[in-house]
């Protein structure tokens, strides 16, 4: 593919240029990115299970390291883009039930409220993980 | 360019379309399970460290064939959920929509390879408990 041709993706007039996406225009490229992240992350997490094929240690000492807060809070990243592709799905699949299609935009914000809520629950679930030193709470 | 892109929902498919939404009703399920158990049941708890997941704590969990079940269910169903997904984004471009066959071959390899081989990972914990 020819790097001009993909002005219809990056260009101004493209119907991707930020300015030119409406709300269920942004929900569906959020979905679409959060989908191929979550994708991604399958393999990674497939190949860090794999380490205990070569050996139990092998395993427990990579968990030492994803057991820090940093990757404990990286983790959190991967809790939210699974609640916004999974509310904004439900609200695909509502429309498919034919159910709401026309309140659209109203749906889509119930949805991202229902986010935030869980969001926030995952947050109050992994707070002492990440802010709380191991052994110290 | 825009012009010529092919409708998606033509070239993916009536079937790719349901088993989208049907297994992602199901992954709804399968994650609650695997959040639950990962957040809320205190898995690392013998090592007093909770964030801590060790190869003992995996291999003990999965003593019950129910969590095996919903391990390989939950791959199979994400694995078949994100590909489809992806076959979907694919299909959004001339390059891959023309060549429906190639891909679709090329998806079902690495679904299934990827499923076995997410069936062997588990093995060392399944005989190591
Ligand atoms: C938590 C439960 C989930 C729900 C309710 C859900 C729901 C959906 C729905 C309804 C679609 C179709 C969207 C459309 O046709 O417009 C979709 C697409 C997709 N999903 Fe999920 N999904 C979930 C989890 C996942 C996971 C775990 C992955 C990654 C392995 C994933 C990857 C994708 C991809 C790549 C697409 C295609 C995106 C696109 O066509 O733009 N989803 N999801």
């Amino acid at each position: 593919m020819k790097i001009g041709s993909l002005k219809w993706l990056f260009g101004k007039n493209s119907e991707f240029w930020p300015t030119n996406m409406k709300t269920g225009m942004w929900a569906w490229v959020g979905h679409r990115l959060t989908g191929l992240a979550l994708v991604a992350y399958v393999f990674l997490h497939l190949s860090f299970l794999s380490t205990a094929s070569v050996g139990s240690g092998d395993f427990d000492s990579l968990m030492e390291v994803t057991s820090q807060p940093l990757f404990v809070a990286m983790d959190f990243l991967l809790v939210i883009v699974v609640i916004y592709h999974a509310m904004n799905g439900a609200r695909v699949i509502m429309f498919d039930l034919g159910f709401g299609i026309r309140h659209q935009k109203l749906v889509f914000w119930i949805c991202m409220a229902v986010a935030a809520v869980l969001i926030v629950g995952g947050l109050w679930a992994i707070w002492d993980l990440v802010f709380v030193p191991a052994g110290g709470a | 360019m825009t012009e010529e892109r092919i409708a998606t929902t033509k070239v993916a498919g009536t079937w790719a379309w349901f088993f989208q939404r049907l297994s992602a009703v199901l992954l709804v399920i399968l994650l609650g399970i695997h959040l639950y158990v990962a957040h809320f049941m205190d898995v690392g708890s013998h090592t007093g460290d909770e964030a801590l997941i060790t190869f003992e704590d995996v291999s003990i969990r999965l003593d019950q064939l129910i969590y095996i079940a919903v391990d390989y269910s939950m791959l199979a169903m994400v694995l078949l959920h994100g590909l489809n997904g992806f076959r979907t984004v694919l299909f959004d471009f001339d390059m891959f929509a023309k060549r429906k066959k190639v891909v679709d071959r090329g998806l079902w390899v690495l679904g299934i390879g990827t499923l076995l081989w997410g069936i062997v990972i588990l093995f060392p914990f399944l005989s190591g408990g």
